[in-house]
Formats: C-alpha cells, structure tokens, sequence
C-alpha cells in the first residue's frame, strides 16, 4: 500500500512540477490529501501488519501520520494563503508545493520505516525537501538559513548512520527481514553493550539535528527563522516527531539491555540541557519565530526528560508531542497574520496589536495560554505528569531545576507577547487594509480547540495507540 | 592485499591537509572511490554478481567519476584555484592528521567487536575524525563539501569494516540519497557565490539573535 501512496506522492509532484498549471495543482494537492488520508485510515484497519517489505504499520507511526494528515490539511491551506500574498511566480508555486508533497511522503515513509536503513533514507529525504521549501523566499537570508539547514543536518544524519550501522552488526544476514526493527528487538539481548551505547549516542546526536534538542538543534532554528511559516509549522512539529521517532526506535532497542539506565542519563542530560539553552536564549529573544523555535527546544527538551525518566513519563513524552505539534503549528500559522499586519517579525516592530486587530489577539492570548502550558492546555496535562513521574523517580533536584527554568520561559514569553499586545504603536506602522479575512482563522482555532478537548474528552483510541507504542519498554 | 589500499587511503588523508589546489582536492577524491572499491573488493566475503555490480557502481562510478566530475563542473562555474584561507598552518595540519591516524589505529586495537575488521574499521574512523577536522579548519564552503565527501568515505569504510550487507534494493536507495544530496548541497555553493560573489563562510553570518 505504502508503495502505491510513494507513488501516488511521486506523481502528483512531478505532474505540479511540469505542468505549472494553477488547476492542475489544486486538483493534484487534493488527490494527494485524500490519499494521504485514506493510507491513515489503511495504516489503523492494518495495524502491526508488514507492508512493502520494508514497512510496518506501528501504533506509534500512526498516531503521528494522523497529526500529520491533519497538520498537511491545514499547511496545504495557509500556504496557499501565503503564495497568493508572497509569490507572483508560477514556477516558484509549482516548486513549492512539489517539494511539500515529496516532503509529506518522506515524512509519511519515516513514521512507517520498519527497516532502520530505510528509516534513515526517509529521513535523510526529509533534510534535501525541507532545504528547497525553506529557500522558497529566494533571499541572501534563506540561501544562508538553508545552506546551514542542510550542511549541519546532513553531516548530522550521517553521523547517526553510523550509529544504525553499529545495529547491524547484530543482524548480520544479507536478507530483506535481517535489519528490520522488530528483528533487532529480538536480538537486543545479545548484543554488546558497549555497541549498543556507542549506536544510541551516535544516533542521538545525529537525529538531534531532526528532532530540535541538543545538541545540533541549531539548524532548525535558523530554519524556523526564515522558512514560510506553513513550513515553519512542518519543521517545528511534524518534522521533529520524525527525529523522536529516529531516537526512539533506538532507545526500545536499547530498553532490552542492561545499557537502558545509562541511556536514560544521556536522554536527561540532552533534555535538561536544551531546557536551560532554550532559557537561556529566550531571555535575549529579538524576533517572534526565533521566539517559537527556542520553544519548540524547550518542549522537545521536556520530551526528552519524559522519556528519561520512564513509568508514566513514556506515556506523557508521546502525548506532549501530540499536543504540542497542534498547539505549534497553530501559533506559526498565527504569527503568518501578524506579519501580516506590521510587515516584521522582529518584536521591536510589533505592538498595540488589541487595538488594530481585536479578533486575533484573542487567539494569540489563546495561543500563550495553550503553549506555556496553563491549564487548560493540554501541554499542562503532560508536562504535570512528566514531573509527577521525575517526583516520584527520585530526580527531585532537576525537576526544582527544570521547574524554575520552565517560569523563566513562562516570563519571557509572556512579555513578549503582552508586548505585541499592549506596547505602544511603532512609529513607522500606517494603518493598512486587512489582507486577511477572519474565515483563515478557523483552522488555528480548530487545532487549538483539539488540543484542549483531547486532554478533557481522551478518545479510548489514542491512549490504546501510545499504550501499545510503550509496549516494549518495561 | 588490502594494506596496500588502507596505507593509500591514510596517506590521501594527509594529502588532503598538504594540498591547496581545488583541483588535486578532486583528484585526490576520485582516488579515495578507487581505493574504497579496492577496500571492498577484497574483503567481500562471497562475492555474488548483484553485489559486485552495485559495489562497482557506488565506488568507482559514483565516488570516482560522477561525483568528481560534477566537482569539476562546479569548480569551472565558481572560478576556483586554491584554497588560502586556512586557519591552521599547513604543518601543524599534517601533525594533527598524524596523530588522527595514529590514534584511531591505537584506539580500533582496544575495542573488541566480534566480526569486525579493526583495520579497515581503524581507517575510516580516522577518515571520519579527519572529516569534521577539514570542515573545521577551512572557511570556504566549498572544501566543507570536501569534507562532506570525506566524511561519507569513511562511513562507507565503517560499512564495510562492520560487514554489514544490507539488500541491494536498501543500499540503492541510500546511495541515491546521499548522491542528491550531494549534488542539492553543491547547487547551493553555486547559489551562495552567485548571490554574495564569494563562498566564504564569513559571508553567511546574518542569521543571529
């Protein structure tokens, strides 16, 4: 199935490639959506069923295909926005919206990988796509942010690939099933353990790069900075569940083995210590997309520290990924508005932003409330439990520390955003006539909406998914 | 036999620090793709005519003539001769690839890997270290793919040295992907001189809080 779906993917971009038709994109851009949905819905009717040899259609794989879906919905909309403001060029559209296809697909590729050299290929597919989306803009800036982008996450990825390689040492035989994730489970026990810990630093290390933590989390954040913001929302939520993803399938292997509890002080470290870089940063913060991004280090960060310290922080690290994918994206597409309105992203550009656009301030306070986790956020929920379980294990100490730098990030982000709010009017802005109507803020309220009701009204099925995703690890 | 093919590679490590010509960079990349197709060759353990045909077209087609002359190409399009810059003195560089060497060899001596090949093992972690090294000490973003091809050597040297045999179908892939992404990272240091006149990496510093 997952063939016929890269083939589908495959298609429909070369066709918007070529052709260059605005008609023929739009039709294109929603065949390849309702594929994409109806391989979500195949994914769950088939779940824990190999597909194409080198694919298996894992719990955790599809709870995050079903975020993805939602969020290609929503990118595939604002950027369509974005083009209609930005964008005269025809070609450049084409590219674009070949590139966020080919993108969606690898990512989609990733979530299914079975084989771990597949996984990498997926992976290292997503770095090349994302590179030409976020030169979009065809500025000195982008060149620069894209050269870093791919440059730093290529050299990344091949450093985690010597990590996957260390793994095969393991399944040896030269046959399509030898390398295959759930195949290393089974042989974990036999493994070395020094190999094992030498493969899971090197593929932390390499995928950090992907998934937003330290320690090569610069990358994507001068990506966020220049990147249109619909691809700013993939690379800050879809993408960097890709990287966890990478990380993760490395850690349950590692969970077989005596190695775990050593893993689990290199997972605490790269969390506390994007935490604290992520304060850090943020206290000298200049610029609204650097603003998220340095967030999405810190949620990331949290991530890392959940899964650190195991029991029910498994179950909180996978769901804080879920909620905060919604809540992100949400906020880039949020933020795309604003610019829209003072023409900068920079903070000293912005302000009195309740008096010239009422109706969006509101969602941008919803936005603060959701994304620093205040109840009733859903981020609240998971970062509660995430504590609860750093309590509870014993990690007193770094979670007063993680506590305090967390009201930092409270702080600063919350002025910042008071700031837009409420700081007088800059000098330079003229009143101009609303380019955006109140209908293209729908989508944000929906996803802000799901990650709220989620955590009120848990559907049965998501917390059977990440259950079965946690199955491996004691 | 592969002595031979191991003390070429080490010495082309620390060619690549004495040189300064782009061109004998190039040259001395080709080289390295034979090498490594010498490397494998000999250590292939059956050798089956699927296998000796993809390692051919990795190695010698793609490590030694594609990539080497898309290199060229790029070369021509940004007019470049030598490579001045360097932040360290020649000398000291070759000292320092030394010891790379060196210490990589001492240091495969210690880890015990059942199935591994310690030499071959020992050389492309060197050439991996040496990598981010040349990365390091160059300012032009041109030598940084240099250092990206070195790098990708070496995990092709680890590959062998753990003995992994992937499918033919996976490996093809992989090596699909890596060649794009050379050849998208090499468009981009056209971009960059075409857009700032230079491929200096000082060039490239606005991004910044």
């Amino acid at each position: 199935m997952l063939v016929y779906f890269f083939i589908l993917a495959l298609l429909c971009s070369l066709s918007i490639f070529f052709v260059k038709r605005k008609e023929v994109t739009n039709i294109l851009l929603v065949l390849f959506l309702i594929g994409q949905t109806a391989l979500s819905y195949y994914a769950y009717i088939s779940i824990d069923q190999t597909d194409s040899l080198f694919f298996k259609f894992e719990p955790i794989g599809i709870l995050f295909s079903w975020v993805l879906n939602l969020l290609s919905y929503t990118s595939v909309y604002y950027s369509r926005i974005y083009l209609k403001q930005h964008s005269n060029s025809v070609r450049q559209e084409s590219i674009y919206y070949g590139l966020l296809i080919l993108l969606i697909a690898a990512m989609t590729g990733a979530y299914f990988a079975e084989n771990m050299a597949i996984l990498w290929v997926c992976i290292e597919a997503t770095t090349l796509f994302v590179a030409g989306l976020i030169y979009h803009d065809r500025s000195k800036i982008a060149i620069e942010a894209a050269w870093k982008y791919l440059f730093i996450t290529s050299i990344g990825v091949a450093i985690a690939f010597i990590g996957i390689l260390f793994l095969s040492i393991v399944s040896g035989e030269s046959n399509f099933t030898g390398f295959n994730f759930g195949n290393i489970v089974l042989l974990a026990k036999e493994i070395d353990p020094l190999v094992i810990k030498i493969a899971f630093v090197l593929v932390l290390t390499g995928f950090s790069a992907k998934m937003g933590v330290f320690p090569l989390y610069s990358a994507a954040i001068d990506a966020h900075t220049v990147a249109p913001p619909p691809v700013s929302a993939f690379i800050s939520t879809t993408l960097m569940n890709v990287g966890f993803l990478g990380i993760f399938r490395v850690y349950q292997i590692v969970a077989q083995t005596d190695a775990i509890g050593w893993a689990n002080n290199v997972l605490m470290l790269a969390g506390i210590l994007s935490v604290f870089l992520a304060t850090i940063q943020l206290l000298r913060i200049k610029h609204f997309k650097r603003m998220f991004a340095f967030s999405s280090l810190e949620h990331m960060g949290i991530v890392c520290i959940g899964i650190a310290v195991g029991g029910i922080g498994y179950y909180a690290a996978i769901l804080h990924l879920v909620f905060h994918s919604l809540v992100k994206a949400g906020m880039f597409y949020q933020i795309a508005r604003v610019n829209n309105t003072f023409n900068s992203y920079w903070i000293k550009d912005s302000g009195n932003y309740m008096k010239i656009s009422p109706v969006d301030s509101l969602l941008v306070i919803l936005s603060l409330v959701l994304i620093t986790a205040i109840p009733p956020s859903g981020l609240f929920v998971t970062e509660f439990l995430v504590f609860k379980a750093m309590f509870l294990n014993d990690n007193i100490y770094l979670a007063i520390l993680a506590l305090f730098l967390l009201t930092i990030i409270l702080f600063v982000i919350t002025r910042k955003i008071l700031h837009l709010l409420f700081a007088p009017q800059p000098d330079d802005y003229s009143v101009k006539p609303s380019v955006d109507s109140n209908i293209s803020l729908i989508p944000v309220l929906i996803l802000f909406a799901l990650s709220v009701y989620l955590v009120i009204f848990p559907p049965p099925v998501i917390s059977e998914l990440i259950y079965s995703a946690i199955g491996l690890l004691k | 036999m592969d002595y031979v093919f191991i003390i070429t590679f080490a010495v082309t490590l620390v060619l690549f620090s004495l040189f300064e010509r782009v061109k004998k960079f190039i040259y001395l990349i080709s080289l390295q793709g034979v090498l490594l197709f010498g490397i494998a060759l000999v250590n292939l353990l059956h050798i089956y005519t699927l296998e000796l045909v993809f390692i051919l077209l990795e190695t010698i087609v793609v490590k030694s003539v594609v990539i080497p002359l898309f290199l060229m190409k790029m070369m021509k399009h940004n007019q470049l001769k030598r490579v001045h810059e360097v932040h360290v003195p020649v000398f000291y560089s070759i000292v320092i690839t030394t010891f790379l060497i060196l210490g990589s060899f001492l240091l495969s001596s210690y880890v015990n890997i059942p199935k591994l090949h310690t030499r071959i093992f020992a050389i492309g972690f060197a050439s991996l270290l040496f990598g981010i090294y040349f990365i390091i000490i160059h300012k032009n973003i041109f030598s940084h793919l240099i250092g990206y091809l070195i790098i990708e050597n070496g995990i092709f040297l680890f590959s062998v040295g753990i003995g992994s045999q992937m499918p033919v179908l996976v490996g093809l892939a992989i090596l699909l992907d890596i060649l794009i992404g050379i050849l998208i990272i090499g468009i981009f240091v056209n971009k960059v001189k075409d857009r700032f006149n230079s491929i200096d990496i000082a060039m490239l510093s606005q991004l910044k809080d």
